[in-house]
């Protein structure tokens, strides 16, 4: 197998956007063909989940070629869930490593503010089993806040630990210009003042409105690319060193242990095989939390600190910018946002700037080692990626 | 007639499956002629559970209570809750009925009530 890196990066604001879902997919494209110098590009995969249900769109890699003049280079859409992103990126690693390409650009486009707010939540809550949990009116917030509650029972996590988390987040993420949210809140405001309950209220309890990731409009891009390729351009050597996936049980209630997140831990493990290193030596992380227990549950699950022990590494401050493993320095899905096609590529986009050396004031000095995780449905796929610095 | 949700058992291992897979997960009997239809209980306990404030479509209520149990027979089910004050561990009973309605039709699930 060939050795894979990236060549270029792009990304827009992940807030509201104005334009069509084809050309948010394009503009990021564009920005990382510019920034690799390249204008061409031998295939296209576009992550993308609710193209066909919200914007009324199928197709959208063959649109998305068309609109960037890139034909007739090969297109393809994929759709897995809120793991799209990282999954095309799987794809672009592999076309490249199995000697079929050369350049393939990876792009993660989703435009779901256009539908309200009802509709943006039924079309994710069709992730769930549709006869098992959908018809109940569970949604992913229901299945993330039965599971806070259970962690909350065996780990002693308290809303402090997570309003801890998305603190960190909406920090980090005031000094990204392409982050959602840029709101500093601080545990006073969401948490102990009298305003608390009306600035912070329940979605599912024990879920607060700021243990939750809003819903974004965005895309990022990523250009992939072998040695040769690299040789002819002058970009930093970040290598896509290891790609881990694994599946769980549809079923939240089918697992064993409901507090495991299975995928995650063995996706991980095979990311960090693969990569042959250890989540020791991860100079920084970007993890899924669409809820803010998702952030403390993977920082364990990914094997950065022991089952039950993530909220106090939390405490100690260990994952702030600074602290021993850095996680979400872009503000993660929390407050940079999550356009759920698009996640996983921002991911990328976000360790590979850190590897760069390139994420301005919230730079993690020194960053080697990057890592990703992209959890699908409530965490039944998942896709985690390891970059390293050569 | 009382009605029921119904698990699929493996008749070669007996491995009860709810929701239906179409592969035994435990010895991967594959025909589905080895499969058999059976209710599951309705007895419990309350493994964990949510009140929802942001409901999905179709719901005309503020809020939607729900929870997993684990049934006396040790297998699990996701379903809704008309309870007051829930605590995990708590036994609950479960009643067939309707737990959503669409354009289309009304669909049948679990509902838990204190037991
Ligand atoms: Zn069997």
């Amino acid at each position: 197998m060939r050795e894979v890196y990236v060549a270029g990066i792009g990304i827009t604001s992940f807030s509201r956007l104005e334009y069509p879902l084809v050309e948010i997919a394009a503009y990021p494209g564009l920005m990382a063909l510019r920034d690799a110098g390249l204008k061409k590009v031998d295939h296209l995969y576009v992550a993308n989940m609710g193209g066909g249900r919200i914007n009324g769109q199928t197709g959208l890699a063959s649109a998305v070629v068309d609109h960037m003049s890139l034909t007739p280079a090969g297109a393809e859409t994929i759709e897995n869930g809120p793991a799209s992103g990282a999954s095309a990126i799987k794809q672009g690693y592999m076309a490249i490593a199995s000697g079929m390409h050369d350049v393939v650009m990876v792009i993660g486009a989703e435009r779901m503010r256009e539908a309200n707010p009802l509709e943006a939540t039924d079309f994710v809550a069709t992730l769930t089993h549709p006869q098992a949990e959908y018809i109940y009116g569970v949604t992913l917030p229901a299945l993330a806040g039965m599971f806070t509650r259970l962690y909350m029972e065996k780990y002693g996590v308290t809303a402090r630990h997570l309003a801890m988390v998305a603190v960190k987040n909406h920090k980090n993420a005031m000094d990204n210009f392409y982050a959602h949210l840029h709101e500093d809140i601080t545990i006073e405001g969401i948490l102990d003042s009298p305003e608390a309950s009306t600035n912070n209220p329940y979605v599912a309890d024990p879920l607060r409105f700021y243990d939750v990731c809003p819903v974004s409009d965005g895309g990022a891009c990523l250009i992939l690319a072998t040695a040769e390729v690299m040789k002819k351009i002058n970009k930093p050597m970040i290598r896509l060193a290891g790609i881990g996936q694994a599946t769980d049980t549809h079923c939240v209630h089918e697992r064993k242990d409901p507090t495991e997140l299975l995928a995650v831990r063995e996706a991980a493990r095979q990311s960090f095989k693969m990569a042959g290193v250890k989540p020791s030596d991860v100079s920084v992380a970007e993890l899924h939390d669409a809820f803010t227990i998702l952030e403390i549950a993977e920082s364990e699950e990914v094997g950065f600190f022991k089952k039950g022990e993530g909220h106090l590494a939390l405490e100690r401050g260990e994952t702030q910018i600074g602290g021993k493993i850095p996680i979400n320095p872009s503000g993660g899905l929390k407050a940079k946002g999550h356009p759920v096609g698009a996640t996983g590529v921002g991911q990328a986009h976000e360790i590979v700037l850190q590897l760069r050396g390139e994420a301005g004031k919230r730079q993690v000095k020194n960053a080697k080692v990057g890592f990703t995780c992209n959890f699908g449905g409530f965490g039944n796929n998942v896709v985690c990626l390891t970059f390293i610095k050569e | 007639m009382e009605l029921n949700i119904y698990a699929y058992k493996c008749k070669r291992c007996g491995e009860l499956h709810y929701p239906y897979k179409t592969i035994c997960k435990k010895c991967g009997e594959n025909d589905h002629n080895e499969f058999e239809i059976v209710p599951l209980p309705k007895n419990g306990k309350l493994l964990t559970f949510t009140t929802l404030y942001t409901l999905p479509s179709d719901y005309e209520v503020v809020t939607l209570a729900l929870g997993i149990v684990e049934l006396e027979d040790g297998n699990r089910i996701t379903g809704q809750l008309d309870i007051k004050n829930p605590k995990i561990g708590m036994k609950v009973n479960g009643k067939v009925e309707v737990v959503r309605k669409d354009l289309y039709k009304k669909h049948l699930g679990m509902i838990f009530y204190k037991a």
